[in-house]
């Protein structure tokens, strides 16, 4: 298999570089930031550019509900829980965890990258196919189609387990009221 | 797109075991929770990697990777959520956040 570097001078390469630097560094960033408030700002910005990259690669829908989902709601779910319990120590991690790198966190890291380059290694030496995508993916149509008659039992299960996600969160944080 | 596909694995893969370090080395519970989601978003990576480069010549393939996401992404949610809830009610209970120092069941 000759090495083609021909994709080193498409745009696709130069935004998926883009990208995948932005999402890598602020991943990196949500570790070591010292206030967390600042690691779920970097946490919305990891999940942008990870849509991102979902938008190159045509999956617009995904690509939104990735918007919606991860970097609204989830974002917005963490900031009220760490503003809701009103901690100090939630918001800056304080005395022992100060100290950024710690013998286990190196250790850790390397566990990580070995399993990063391990699958990287696996994903090389699998001779894939060579697959030059033709054609568009699945439009919102036919996705939507597709969930709403095949799927639709997963789907009423899903929103099922919603409900119920729902249901719990309010009975868990919710102050006895009857007590008063 | 004309990039080869183990670029996006491979950031997918990273995006993984930063989130394994993440999840594994700090002890706010906070934090740790959003380590997993940005672990499920570099399963999710993974997933419409393949389905971008393999899953796309007929129709109904095409768009069982986008169902799937969505699930994934609501199962992810769903979990974000009571986990959030269980957090608050710890923090509420005990004072502290650090998952180190919940050891009640400690001997």
């Amino acid at each position: 298999m000759s090495p083609d570097y021909a994709y080193l001078h498409s745009g696709d390469f130069i935004i998926f570089a883009l990208l995948a630097i932005v999402a890598l560094v602020s991943a990196f960033q949500m570790v070591i930031v010292r206030l967390i408030t600042h690691a779920a700002l970097f946490m919305a910005l990891t999940f942008t550019a990870v849509a991102g990259i979902f938008l190159l690669m045509q999956a617009e829908f995904v690509a939104a509900i990735q918007i919606l989902v991860y970097a609204g709601a989830i974002t917005t779910m963490v900031i009220f829980a760490i503003m809701l319990s009103g901690l100090r120590d939630i918001k800056a991690e304080r005395s022992q965890q100060v100290r950024r790198f710690g013998r286990s966190d190196y250790f850790v890291f390397v566990v990580g990258l070995i399993f990063a380059a391990f699958m990287t290694y696996i994903y090389v030496g699998a001779h894939l196919p060579l697959s030059q995508p033709n054609g568009s993916m699945a439009t919102v149509k036919a996705i939507g189609t597709s969930l709403f008659t095949t799927y639709v039992i997963p789907f009423e299960a899903a929103s099922l387990l919603l409900l119920i996600a729902m249901v719990g969160a309010i009975i868990l944080t919710a102050k006895e009221a009857d007590q008063q | 797109m004309s990039l080869p596909i183990v670029f996006p694995l491979g950031l997918a893969a990273l995006l993984f075991g930063i989130g394994l370090w993440g999840a594994l080395t700090r002890t706010n519970a906070v934090r740790i929770l959003m380590f997993i989601e940005i672990m499920l978003n570099g399963v999710n990576l993974n997933l419409m990697t393949f389905s971008r480069y393999y899953w796309q010549q007929d129709e109904v393939m095409a768009s069982r990777a986008p169902i799937i996401a969505l699930f994934i992404m609501t199962v992810a949610a769903a979990e974000a959520s009571v986990g959030l809830a269980i957090i608050l009610n710890v923090v509420r209970n005990r004072g502290v956040i650090d998952v180190d120092k919940v050891d009640l069941l400690k001997g």
